[in-house]
């Protein structure tokens, strides 16, 4: 006969060993916490998701292979709702409350820039995945950034427009906060240096949707490039208000527009021959690129853009750093100066210099029926190498 | 090059003058700063365009769109701003950011963060102006036609129906006209349904004209408005269609020929500022005041 209370007796011992057993392996150490930011509110809240969700889906990833030699790692992530103030406070509470061994910045320039200095007096190491500002690093040696700075970007947009597009004259239009004065800036420089007359040069702020003014005169300007430093929104109307009032000189876009989902599907086939400098290159036949497309689509189901993709590399970058040189701050900090060669998904990451800057090669891509495809990339390295002051 | 910017500049007034004028048929007659007008202006564009995609009408969805922004608009009045009459005025502003904050972050919680386009396939009946030296687009007819078309119907209504001439009556005089045995609360309703319909017809407007809306669309016209409507002479419904054209008028030609030495955003409250120097009161006084 069945004593059915002792099968279930048995039962439940059974099920309290397999958890305690399950618990020694994988749950009795407590999780490596890496903390996160984005600006998940505000005007920058479709990029602050994207980013959110690449984080979630690197951490997801890194677990799923058995986290850091076993132990899992755990996402503490805030919303900085695009403004300096709250990202210096989420700063303070990453550091000193959260207990969290390294923090990746999902955020724009000013707020990266405002809190930089948080992290390196806690000594916590930060790496910004897509802020171009140079003032980012230069916060000290606990910041690093994982994109290159918009120096670099400006120089091989400067770079593409001389020798891919062999333009003589060059109108510029471009947003007037860090990014786009960064980026303007470094590309006027470079290609004045090279002979290449600047016509004119606008800004306009985030949120501007009134292009036709600008794009008159500079119709009249009759240059051989429209160089746009823009987000997704307002590049997507500068290239379709262009295209209304009969502007069709060559285009130049930056990473800035770097979105299917925002820019493309906004602009149409409007935006069919635009080339913009970015770090994705979606052609890329390795197998990190491709996988994370495939994994981020499954997951999210849209496409993922160059912030998104930014993001999950600089948690694939930590993840990497913390199984092979430890999981402590100072490790961590130690272990990515002595990265080489890692191949992320924006590119083989040559390696970050003493100011944290990466080394990367500048990706080139055209937009060719809707899609953005490998158009050329520079590799020239005195364009793409980092500032170290 | 001229005519040209003269037509953007007029394109663009005509859209700020949409906006504008539910801010303005508000404050002449609870004299409040109802920003969550601009609220109005983003949901109506969201629900305009959702209404588009599941019928494939524009004019219906036109009409969805304002009519429920103009519900939500007597909703608003009747459960947040009517309660607070005879209160400080800040009490009612501070209100209105509010709404319009929460607005905004319903609308991206509902619709999502990301920026959407605006997928109309639009037949208009009749087509555009291409020339080497001139464009005028299909989009931009069928803007200065809607807006045309809505501000002449509420220049009807105000100056030739019943309701109409209640609405100046209280405009003029709340608690006399009250005293005269106007129904108030009908006509701030009234009020409050118009206005919120005309800033979710300019929201739709705004989204067909650039094909994109997102959540926080609402925030630049948040405050432009103001700068419209003090520079219109508070209130008054003729000086900010008058204004609205000004200011689009000023930012355009400012844009294309002196070029963006400031955000542009903000020629609109130089404008104000030489205005408050010049002539405090705004373009048109109501002499009512």
């Amino acid at each position: 006969m069945f004593n059915f209370k002792k099968i279930g007796l048995m039962g439940l011992v059974m099920v309290f060993l397999l958890a305690s057993s399950f618990l020694i392996v994988f749950g009795a150490e407590k999780p490596i916490k890496l903390g996160f930011f984005a600006p998940i509110t505000g005007p920058a809240a479709a990029d602050g998701e994207s980013c959110l969700q690449a984080a979630q889906l690197a951490v997801k990833l890194l677990n799923e292979g058995g986290g850091i030699n076993g132990v899992p790692v755990e996402l503490v992530y805030y919303d900085d709702a695009f403004s300096p103030p709250q990202a210096v406070s989420i700063a303070q509470k990453l550091t000193t409350k959260d207990g969290v061994v390294a923090v990746v910045s999902g955020s724009y320039s000013h707020t990266t820039r405002a809190s930089a200095e948080t992290y390196q007096n806690a000594k916590i190491p930060m790496i910004s995945a897509y802020g171009v500002h140079p003032d980012i690093t230069r916060a000290g040696d606990y910041v690093f950034r994982q994109s290159f700075v918009g120096t670099v970007q400006g120089r091989a947009a400067a770079e593409v427009a001389i020798k891919l597009l062999s333009a003589k004259t060059v109108s510029v239009l471009h947003v007037d906060n860090d990014f786009g004065t960064v980026l303007a800036k470094s590309f006027i420089e470079t290609a004045e240096k090279k002979g290449v007359k600047i016509l004119s040069v606008d800004s306009f702020s985030i949120g501007e949707r009134e292009f036709t003014p600008a794009l008159t005169k500079i119709k009249q300007e009759n240059p051989d490039i429209l160089f746009m430093v823009a987000y997704a929104g307002e590049g997507a109307q500068i290239i379709l208000q262009a295209d209304a009032i009969g502007l069709n000189c060559q285009k130049l876009g930056t990473e800035g527009v770097d979105s299917t989902m925002q820019f493309l599907k906004v602009a149409g086939e409007k935006a069919d021959g635009l080339v913009i400098t970015t770090n994705l290159n979606r052609d890329s036949e390795r197998a990190e690129v491709q996988n994370f497309i495939k994994a981020f689509t499954a997951e999210y189901g849209y496409a993922p853009d160059m912030v998104g993709a930014s993001v999950f590399d600089a948690f694939t970058v930590l993840g990497y750093v913390m199984k092979n040189y430890g999981a402590s701050a100072q490790e961590i900090q130690q272990g990515l100066y002595k990265v080489k060669d890692f191949p992320a998904v924006t590119g083989i990451i040559k390696g970050y210099n003493k100011l944290g800057e990466v080394t990367k090669t500048v990706q080139v891509q055209k937009v060719v029926n809707g899609e953005f495809h490998y158009f050329s990339e520079i590799t020239d390295p005195e364009v793409v190498a980092p500032p170290t002051l | 090059m001229l005519l040209q910017q003269i037509i953007n500049g007029i394109v663009v007034g005509s859209v700020y003058s949409l906006t504008a004028m539910g801010v303005t048929l508000i404050y002449s007659i609870l004299r409040i700063l109802d920003i969550a007008c601009a609220g109005a202006y983003a949901l109506g564009a969201y629900v305009g365009l959702f209404s588009y995609v599941a019928t494939g009408n524009l004019l219906l969805s036109f009409l969805i769109g304002m009519i429920a922004m103009g519900v939500w608009g007597i909703f608003v009045q009747k459960f947040f701003y009517l309660p607070l009459l005879g209160k400080s005025p800040l009490i009612s502003l501070v209100t209105s950011i509010g709404l319009f904050i929460l607005l905004g972050d319903f609308i991206r919680l509902w619709a999502g963060p990301l920026i959407r386009d605006f997928p109309t396939d639009l037949k208009l009946p009749f087509s555009g102006i291409r020339t080497e030296n001139l464009t005028i687009m299909p989009v931009w007819i069928l803007v200065l036609l809607t807006t045309a078309i809505l501000l002449f119907i509420l220049w009807y209504l105000i100056t030739k129906t019943k309701i109409g001439l209640a609405w100046r009556a209280t405009a003029q005089d709340l608690e006399t006209a009250k005293a005269m045995g106007i129904n108030v609360n009908v006509v701030v309703a009234f009020n409050f349904f118009l206005g919120y319909s005309f800033a979710a017809a300019a929201g739709i407007m705004i989204g067909i004209m650039y094909n994109y809306i997102f959540p926080t669309m609402g925030d630049v016209p948040a405050y432009k408005m103001l700068a419209i409507i003090v520079l219109g002479g508070l209130g008054n419904p003729v000086g900010a269609v008058v204004a609205a054209m000004l200011i689009g008028l000023i930012e355009t030609l400012v844009g294309g020929y002196i070029g963006f030495f400031l955000p542009r955003d903000s020629i609109a409250f130089i404008v104000v500022i030489i205005m408050l120097l010049i002539k405090p009161q705004g373009l048109f006084v109501r002499k009512n005041i």
